[in-house]
């Protein structure tokens, strides 16, 4: 009896070699059907139609203004390149299938395809590129725009302390324009507040494109020192606006003892005087940002800290509920339990395949679909990660089982133990340290995952760190990121050393 | 008295591990199983004890039939039989009196045990146990820090705890160096000898068979084809040994009845 293989070897082309080479240049591929290489014609026949379709596809979306194919083209060539090596690759292709086949067909020559098949790995490659719309170079070029955000997530901990601040002010008044008779009262300064004095303490607003106005000497002391301060006017009715010469706000730093001095020309903007007594008094005040008290840490960083708890036991629970549901779970899908009869053995099947079901379902949909039934927040989180659980523990845990030594069991039950105490002394001190190890990898899963579950409304840091970065504030989302590192390279130590004490 | 009927065991898959195997063990008996790899003394030795169910057959000790019995009735004769094992079976991650404690557990309470309430007696029995296999320094070590031959005398004294009448040896020896062997061996003799228990013993090496048997079956497919009683045993030679046992037959050598220093500071 021959072999089917060897049939097929042996048996010869349905059509001369020319034949074949002929109808692949109509149809690709087709030459190798008509010569009994069906699989491989049938897959350059695929391939071929897959590039070109993909190419044309790519084609039109990058020049998809343009009307008819040839200014598609065209415009497509011009701006990327790579759809014309795509092209001529697929035109060799074409050609090099007719001459596969021709030579598939002249039963005397054994074609050698190894090139063909790279020049189809090498385009399906190059069309990867352009549909990925891979771009190393904008890597190269644009990727430093993204170091000043960067090194906010990096180092954000200036947003993590918050030092109170408070206006340090001192001023003096001023009678606008000079009028006669007009008497100032002292202003009164608390102790230890900063005391600013104006000479003259009267004077004529500045015209438009005219005089400037009366020039003031402004002195302050009592400020802090080496401080910028910024110097403002300010009227009876609590208008006010920033001190400006040539445009741009006056700023003055203060010397050393915490006074300066200075020369302010009276603006036009300082309204005239519109009461029947003809004038105005003006304040002008110098103010400095002052902190006060000691620093204390941000609100960014108390919420945080306190949506990391959070995190850390969403995992924790959803841990402890995955672990009561799935023991006795286990047990069930557990072979070497289950196999006694029929029943068992459906139960078992029953509980595997389910398990695998709802494992391969990803946490993240299942936290979609907790929120809609109990609405956002840790409780939905719980849900979706315990469901996740159940099956991976219930796996884990039932090969674990599935693993334990017989030879234990058989020596206790020889020794008329029943079936309790052969559970008790033999089955559980083997499984502890696999269920110990599976546990804590649980946990170690479970808050990385609360983390990603937050993102989706399903409580934890994850939601914070969202709506940090929708809002751009990097530096609180660097200051949630820090905490999920931080936390998740504790727990790894931490487990990791359990683990070490109990396997 | 342990009689065996027509015992026949016959494995789901269709695998005769026992065909009609009959003989039968006076009290006191050191009795050797020999028999090629696959023979089924493994098989027959489980039997005896149910640990596997016989497909036919009887199992008459001192008048009662083991192979009918179920449940309590099962476990209550399981108590009188201690087994060992080659792998000595022990639950690793326990310590040595826990391991040797479980040997307790048909003569105690569910709750008691569960709990580790074992009664003052039991404790007692436990350390005369440990010093009697010379591992009163082991009790609190972990089942797998201990050597091959120390596991197994954990073995032993587990079976010894549950004050049996006859023990059954499922190749005791055979992850053993010689020396161990012996001081493995002697254990069980002294058993035999001073205690008057009945051994059941599987093993491969004709020296043993001869130093410690008083009388032999030998398996082959099965089936028994050779019985011999003490005298027997002693003369038998290299080449009818081999007949029952095949090509594979070998003698363990070392120094029959001497043991190393350390194994008589244990012993
Ligand atoms: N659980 C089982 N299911 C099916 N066949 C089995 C089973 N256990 C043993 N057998 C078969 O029964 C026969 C006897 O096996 P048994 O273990 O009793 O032999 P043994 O004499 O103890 O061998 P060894 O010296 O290798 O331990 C062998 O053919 C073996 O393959
Ligand atoms: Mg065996």
């Amino acid at each position: 009896m021959r072999t089917r293989k060897f049939e097929s070897e042996t048996k010869p082309s349905l059509v001369p070699p020319i034949v074949a080479g002929l109808v692949s240049l109509v149809l690709p591929g087709f030459g190798h059907m008509l010569a009994r290489a069906f699989g491989k014609g049938l897959t350059l026949f695929l391939s071929i139609v897959a590039m070109t379709g993909l190419w044309i596809w790519r084609v039109r979306l990058e020049a998809r203004r343009e009307v008819d194919f040839l200014a598609m083209f065209q415009k497509s060539i011009q701006l990327r390149p790579i759809l014309l090596i795509i092209l001529i690759l697929i035109v060799l292709i074409y050609l090099w299938i007719a001459y596969d086949a021709y030579k598939t067909a002249d039963k005397r020559k054994k074609p050698k395809s190894g090139f063909l098949w790279l020049l189809v790995f090498i385009s399906f490659f190059l069309l990867g590129w352009q549909i990925g719309e891979i771009q190393p170079a904008t890597l190269i070029t644009e990727g430093k725009n993204s170091f000043p955000l960067l090194s906010r997530v990096l180092w954000p901990w200036e947003k993590a302390i918050y030092r109170p601040e408070e206006y340090l002010t001192g001023y003096a008044e001023v009678v606008i324009p000079c009028t006669e008779g007009v008497e100032l009262e002292p202003v009164v300064v608390e102790e230890g507040d900063p005391v600013v004095t104006i000479t003259p303490t009267c004077g004529n607003l500045s015209e438009i494109d005219g005089d400037p106005g009366t020039t003031l000497t402004m002195t302050g002391s009592g400020f802090l020192p080496n401080t910028e301060t910024e110097i403002w006017w300010i009227d009876q009715v609590q208008n006010k606006f920033r001190h400006r010469a040539a445009g741009d706000y006056v700023k003055v730093t203060t010397d050393e003892n915490g006074s300066f001095s200075l020369d302010v020309v009276i603006p036009y903007r300082v309204i005239p005087a519109t009461n029947e007594e003809g004038y105005v008094v003006w304040r002008l005040q110098g103010s400095q940002l002052a902190s006060v008290g000691e620093p204390v840490p941000s609100e960014e960083l108390l919420l945080a800290i306190e949506k990391m708890i959070e995190t850390i036991f969403l995992g924790m629970m959803s841990t402890i509920f995955g672990i009561i549901l799935s023991v006795p779970i286990s047990f069930l899908a557990a072979r070497n339990l289950m196999s006694a009869n029929k029943i068992t053995l459906a139960i078992y099947f029953v509980v595997r395949f389910v398990l695998n079901i709802i494992r391969s379902i990803e946490p993240l949909v299942w936290a979609v679909i907790a929120i809609i039934a109990v609405g956002l927040g840790p409780f939905a989180g719980i849900i979706a990660l315990t469901i996740h659980g159940i099956a991976a523990l219930g796996k884990l845990y039932s090969e674990a089982i599935e693993s334990i030594d017989s030879g234990p069991l058989e020596a206790i039950n020889a020794t008329g133990a029943n079936w309790l105490q052969l559970v008790w002394y033999g089955v559980i001190p083997q499984i502890i340290p696999p269920f110990v190890s599976f546990t804590i990898y649980r946990w170690d899963i479970n808050v990385r995952m609360s983390t990603v579950i937050g993102m989706v409304g399903g409580g934890g840091i994850g939601y914070l760190l969202v709506q940090w970065i929708r809002l751009l504030d990097y530096r609180s989302a660097g200051i949630a990121i820090w905490f999920i590192a931080i936390t998740v390279a504790i727990l790894d130590y931490v487990s990791a050393e359990i683990r070490a004490r109990f396997v | 008295m342990l009689e065996i009927r027509h015992l026949t065991k016959i494995y789901d898959d269709g695998t005769v591990a026992l065909r009609d195997v009959s003989f039968s063990v006076p009290d006191g008996e050191f009795l050797v199983v020999i028999g090629l790899s696959g023979s089924g003394k493994s098989t027959l030795l489980r039997c005896i004890n149910r640990l596997i169910d016989p497909t036919e057959g009887e199992i008459l000790w001192d008048g009662e039939d083991l192979a009918k019995l179920k449940g309590d009735d099962l476990r209550k004769v399981r108590r009188h039989i201690g087994m060992i094992f080659q792998q000595f079976n022990l639950v690793k991650r326990s310590s040595v009196l826990t391991n040797v404690m479980a040997g307790r557990l048909g003569y105690t309470s569910t709750w008691r045990s569960i709990s580790g309430q074992f009664s003052q007696k039991d404790q007692q029995m436990a350390r005369d146990a440990l010093e009697r296999l010379g591992l009163t320094d082991q009790t609190d070590k972990r089942a797998d820090e201990l050597s091959g031959g120390q596991q197994q005398r954990v073995g032993i004294a587990r079976a010894l705890m549950q004050e049996p009448k006859m023990i059954l040896a499922d190749e005791p020896v055979a992850s053993l160096d010689p020396v161990l062997a012996h001081s493995i061996l002697q254990h069980l003799e002294r058993l035999n000898k001073e205690d008057k228990m009945t051994i059941i013993c599987s093993l491969h090496y004709l020296d043993l068979v001869q130093r410690y048997s008083t009388s032999v079956i030998g398996l082959k497919d099965g089936r028994v084809v050779y019985q011999g009683s003490s005298a027997d045993v002693r003369n038998i030679t290299d080449a009818q040994f081999k007949s029952i046992y095949g090509e594979e037959a070998e003698r363990m050598g070392g120094i029959v009845g001497e043991l190393t220093t350390e194994e008589k500071g244990a012993a």
